[in-house]
């Protein structure tokens, strides 16, 4: 189980949050006229990297507010939480310590017997 | 073979006798013993079947190891597979041998064991395949599922269980040498300290085995004691003993289980077991080593044990498995089993190594040579033998040549592993050490320190220097431990994994996994068949897939496939170890959160009133909402919700309506909000009025429905379906934070707050004015979809007339305690007209005749409002809401799309069924183009016939046309499609 530092609240157990996908997805304008690709990007296409990736997550079972966070999907080691109005922060400011722990060894499997 | 016990020994009581029954059968042990160690006292031997051959199996190891003797403990609520070698005994306890039948000295199912060579490695994936798909699911699983497994599932539920959370700086997992070093470090530090322990006893390999003399000039259980006081009494650390750490995930988060009944039986109603979670800044791992078996032909006999296993019961429970067993290692580590064995006073029959006489430790040598213990270097055991007990073996020396000997017991030592399951589970590093053969700890991922053996370091030399280097960065004082050992040597080993039998032979058998029955021939097979993956052998032959995980023999298998397929272990890698370390019950896992707990139950204001007078419930969501009422015992549900329906029809019914969402919205921009959340424009609504009301997601499907009140611009009040209601507020909360953060507005649930009372029928205006009088009813006065606020009796209530049945119709909202008095209430002034309560099937009933939808029941997230014919809900003039955009999407617009519809059958007295499939021909001729289904079905005692709702291809075209219902069990059925609506299509009754 995470850990993960509300922005609001402080660090409290991952139980009390619910994931709420990719962050700065722009929703567009309704008053404009937007075309099909446009809209149906922003419905139902969502970037899934493995790496360095900016999340919105809630406070569900806390103060009920939605915040961004940077997440490493292929450690799920959580780098920073920060406010939706705040700037998004560089992904080059972040490294990650063990390249990719999840990935797969060219031989054997799980335990990365093989440093990469 | 024949055990005796040894004189005295700290950890048995031998004064206390306790009797307990193994097959029925009464047996006696001392307090402190294990089911192993007490059975191994009484010289049983045979203590169950294995897995797949049947085959008569032994005590293997003395630990959380063992893949062999799994006992049903009958006495503790029939609990399967629990391992003997660490379950004490307490006085009436009762246990079974598993997978026999008919007992276990006559196994029928040993005949399996002839047939042996046809159940290889991918026997089941090959055999059962023909001649139909359907011999797999009606003959071949209900076979095979008969005979799999070890244990039988308990019927009753195990004893309850309790959740404890620690959030601590320093957890050190193992209570041995390194532990307790670890753990003497922090004595009085600023650092809050967990130490866990599985055992009773502090001290691992102190108490397990004679390999250390003395440390800092003390006997080991004199320095034991004095040590485990100094960590008690300091306040910075906590002990947790009986507890086994199953699981490491991630950011520190451990997960312990502790046993709260050891060595007595569990008290019915008390907790059993404690599930403890554990958060922490560091983890040192010091839970040491495991030592692992050799394969040579039979190894799974009874009476064959690991060398420090036989070790462990004579230090800890002053029992040795036998006067004289023979020794089998490739390595050191069973030097200390010699020592043992000699300072008890008995003496190895021989001693047998793979490796030559120099390469032999020379005060082993000695040791042997003094005590005239026959010597075998440079030899192998090349196979066991003996009836359901090891007889024999058969030895090939340095020379070649056989010898036999003859013998009740062996012990093996193929060498150590540090125990990595953890440490991987925690995603560290492990490396191949070609000097010691086993996989070590290499670089950690989280905050994890490893200690002693766990970390690879199988000599003690480096002790205070390793501890003190790895605990530098807490700055806390350094050791200075004196270690004097008894067996001098640094750990030794050779290369072994397998010694091929003598003669070759189709039911010869080499185990490499003990509790699946994989032999070395499997892999060979699988290798051959070209899984020579470690991920796929494992699952092909199911090698260490047993509940043990292959703790004995996993790293055995790595060093067969590496040699078979000529690669260096570490380019095999290892298979994933995965949580939990050892089996852990569901009970424990589920802690508190059962029966009543595991959801909770909400009730309405009202529910008492629902439970004295016949109402049968029905869950929606957590609620409990009364389905029907039954006026007698006898009343069916047809009759009843017959009979509810059509008293709201010609009277007047009560619906306890409380559980609908209730959301209230306030803000300066509360308006503009409502109409960017809500499908409807709500701009030129009036105040005081109300309106029935759709939201939709993003991708333009409906996704809830209720009714809007308008209060003014700036507050609305928002009902939302019983099971929608958490999910509508999340949404608006959502929208309202990220979309529009500019808006002024903030919204909160009001469900529980108030209780809804949802009149109609017509004489509903009667009861109304009857119960409230000062309040004027009349159509001009209170017309259809406003609503009012009044106070009754002190009590301020909101009054809305809207109607989900199609009569006239009130809806009441009052704070919930003050509900269940107006109730009562006008219960009583509705009696003389009528008025009765009616539940939710009746309500659906109703509300289907009108053709009003259930979302969930009508809808199913792919249903657009134009699906549903309420284009006239749509908001075209607003420039935005959730979903609009969608609603001219290329998908949302095609002719196709399926349609709400009404159903009735051509003839009359012909029945529909709820999920019918909606065809165009009458015959069935596979594959049936499907045009939809029905999604709501009744008998309405209105119409007089049944009824439904459907959603078809194209439906709202079809309108007017024949058609056909067919389910498999009913058959095909001629339907007429037409509106869905099915009374009063004019809504007269609604505006009367």
């Amino acid at each position: 189980m995470l850990i993960i530092n509300c922005p609001y609240c402080g660090p409290r157990d991952q139980s009390e949050f619910s994931n709420g996908g990719e962050a700065h997805v722009k929703r567009p304008d309704g008053s404009k006229e937007i075309g099909d690709r446009e809209w149906g990007e922003y419905v139902f296409i969502r970037a899934n990297p493995k790496g360095l990736f900016y999340e919105r997550w809630v406070h569900t079972h806390g103060c009920r507010k939605w915040f961004n966070c940077v997440r490493d999907t292929s450690t799920d080691e959580i780098l920073v939480t920060y406010k939706l109005y705040e700037k998004k922060p560089n992904l080059n400011n972040f490294k990650s310590v063990v390249k990719t722990p999840s990935g797969e060894p060219e031989v054997g499997s799980g335990n990365f017997t093989v440093e990469k | 073979m024949k055990s005796i016990n040894l004189k005295e020994n700290q950890f048995i009581q031998f004064h206390q006798k306790i009797s307990f029954k193994f097959d029925g059968v009464k047996y006696f042990g001392y307090k402190g013993d294990t089911i192993a160690s007490a059975l191994l006292r009484n010289n049983v031997n045979l203590v169950g079947r294995s897995f797949k051959y049947h085959r008569p199996r032994g005590i293997y190891t003395c630990g959380i190891e063992e893949p062999n003797a799994l006992v049903q403990i009958i006495s503790e609520y029939s609990e399967p597979n629990t391992r003997a070698t660490i379950k004490k005994i307490y006085e009436g306890m009762e246990i079974e041998s598993q997978n026999r039948w008919p007992s276990l000295e006559n196994d029928f199912g040993s005949i399996n064991n002839l047939f042996s060579p046809i159940f290889t490695a991918g026997f089941y994936y090959k055999t059962f395949m023909g001649p139909h798909k359907k011999f797999w699911k009606n003959l071949y699983e209900p076979l095979i599922r008969r005979a799999a497994g070890l244990g039988k599932p308990p019927k009753d539920f195990k004893g309850i269980s309790n959740h404890i959370h620690h959030n601590v700086d320093i957890t050190i997992i193992g209570g041995g040498l390194n532990g307790l070093l670890a753990a003497k470090s922090f004595i009085n530090s600023n650092y809050d300290v967990l130490l866990i322990d599985f055992e009773e006893q502090l001290g691992g390999i102190i108490n397990n085995s004679n390999k250390i003399s003395s440390i800092d000039n003390k006997e080991p259980k004199d320095w034991l004691k004095e040590t485990i006081q100094e960590i008690e009494d300091s306040k910075n650390i906590k002990i947790l003993k009986n507890t086994l750490v199953t699981t490491y995930n991630y950011i520190n988060h451990l997960i312990a289980i502790e046993d709260r009944f050891v060595g007595s039986k569990p008290i019915e109603g008390k907790v059993n077991s404690t599930l403890h979670k554990i958060r922490t800044g560091h983890t040192i791992l010091c839970n040491g080593h495991i030592e692992r078996f050799l394969s040579f032909q039979n190894n799974d006999l009874p009476g064959i044990m690991l060398s420090s296993s036989f070790e462990k019961y004579m230090c800890r429970y002053g029992l040795a498995p036998s006067k004289e067993p023979v020794i089998f290692s490739n390595n050191s580590n069973s030097n200390s089993l010699v020592y043992s064995l000699i300072k008890a006073g008995l003496k190895p029959k021989a001693y047998i190594d793979s490796r030559s006489g120099e390469e032999i430790e020379p005060n082993l040598f000695d040791l042997i040579r003094k005590n005239d213990v026959p010597l075998y270097t440079n030899s192998q055991i090349k196979g066991a033998f003996g009836n359901k007990k090891i007889e024999k073996i058969l030895v090939e020396d340095s020379s070649g040549a056989l010898n036999e000997i003859k013998c009740d017991c062996l012990c093996l030592s193929g060498g150590i592993n540090p125990d990595v399951h953890l440490f991987t589970q925690s995603k560290g590093l492990l490396d191949w050490d070609e000097k010691d053969l086993t996989y070590k700890p290499s670089k950690p991922f989280q905050p994890t320190i490893t200690l002693g053996s766990a970390s690879g370091q199988f000599n003690f030399d480096n002790l205070n220097s390793d501890i003190n280097e790895k605990l530098k960065t807490f700055k806390v004082k350094k050791l200075d431990v004196k270690l004097e050992l008894n067996t001098n040597a640094k750990y030794n080993i050779e290369k072994l994994w397998e010694v091929s039998p003598q003669k070759k032979s189709l039911w010869a058998k080499s185990f490499i996994d003990l509790q699946n029955d994989v032999t070395t021939k499997d892999i060979r097979q699988a290798i051959t068949e070209g899984f020579d993956r470690i991920e796929h052998l494992k699952r092909y032959t199911t090698n260490s897939m047993g509940t043990d995980q292959g703790k004995i023999s996993s790293i055995n298998a790595l060093g067969i496939v590496s040699d078979l397929l000529d690669k260096k272990v570490n380019e095999v890698g290892t298979t994933i170890y995965r949580p939990p370390y050892a089996p852990l019950s569901f009970s424990a896992i589920a802690g508190r959160n059962c029966y009543e707990f595991y959801d909770p139950e909400r009730k309405s204001p009202i529910h008492n009133w629902h439970l004295k007078n016949g109402a049968i419930f029905e869950d929606v969501g957590q609620w409990k909402r009364p389905w029907y009422f039954q006026i007698n015992k006898d009343e069916s549900m047809h009759d009843a919700v017959q009979r509810e329906s059509k008293n709201v029809r010609e009277n007047a019914g009560i619906l306890d309506g409380s559980t609908l969402g209730k959301i209230e919205i306030k803000g300066e921009d509360a308006l503009e909000f409502m109409n960017l959340i809500y499908t409807n424009s709500f701009t030129k609504m009036k105040q005081g009025s109300a309106r029935y009301a759709l939201m939709l997601g993003e991708d333009g499907m409906v996704k809830d429905d209720g009714i809007i009140c308008k209060i003014s611009d700036q507050h609305f009040i928002a009902t939302t379906t019983t099971g929608g209601a958490a999910t509508v507020l999340g949404c608006m909360e959502e929208y309202a934070q990220t979309e529009w953060p500019n808006l002024k507005v903030f919204m909160n649930s009001i469900t529980e707050q108030y209780a809804t009372f949802n009149i109609s029928g017509p004489k509903t205006r009667e009861i109304m004015k009857k119960a409230f009088p000062n309040i004027n009813f009349s159509n001009e006065e209170f017309p259809f979809m406003t609503f009012q606020f009044h106070e009754f009796n002190g009590v301020p209530i909101r009054i809305l007339r809207a109607s989900f049945t199609g009569e006239l119709g009130y809806e009441i909202y009052i704070p919930s305690n003050s509900a269940p008095k107006i109730w009562d209430n006008i219960q009583s002034v509705g009696k003389e007209f009528g008025l009765a309560p009616y539940g939710t099937e009746a309500m659906h009933l109703l509300r289907a005749e009108k053709g009003y939808i259930i979302v969930g029941q009508d809808t199913d997230g792919s249903i657009t409002p134009i699906d549903l014919g309420l284009s006239w809900m749509i908001g075209k003039s607003k420039k935005d809401f959730l979903g609009k955009r969608s609603l001219t999407r290329s998908d949302t617009i095609r002719e196709d799309r399926k349609q709400l519809v009404g159903i009735i059958p051509s003839n009359k007295t012909d029945k529909l069924e709820e999920g019918q499939h909606i065809i165009l021909d009458k015959e069935i001729k596979s594959p049936v183009p499907m045009l939809g289904h029905i999604t709501s079905c009744y008998y309405s005692p209105t119409l007089g016939h049944d009824f439904a709702l459907a959603v078809i291809k194209n439906g709202h075209s079809m309108i007017g046309t024949k058609a056909y219902a067919s389910t498999s069990s009913m058959g095909t059925t001629g339907v007429d499609i037409v509106k869905p609506v099915f009374y009063d299509e004019g809504n007269k009754r609604l505006v009367s």
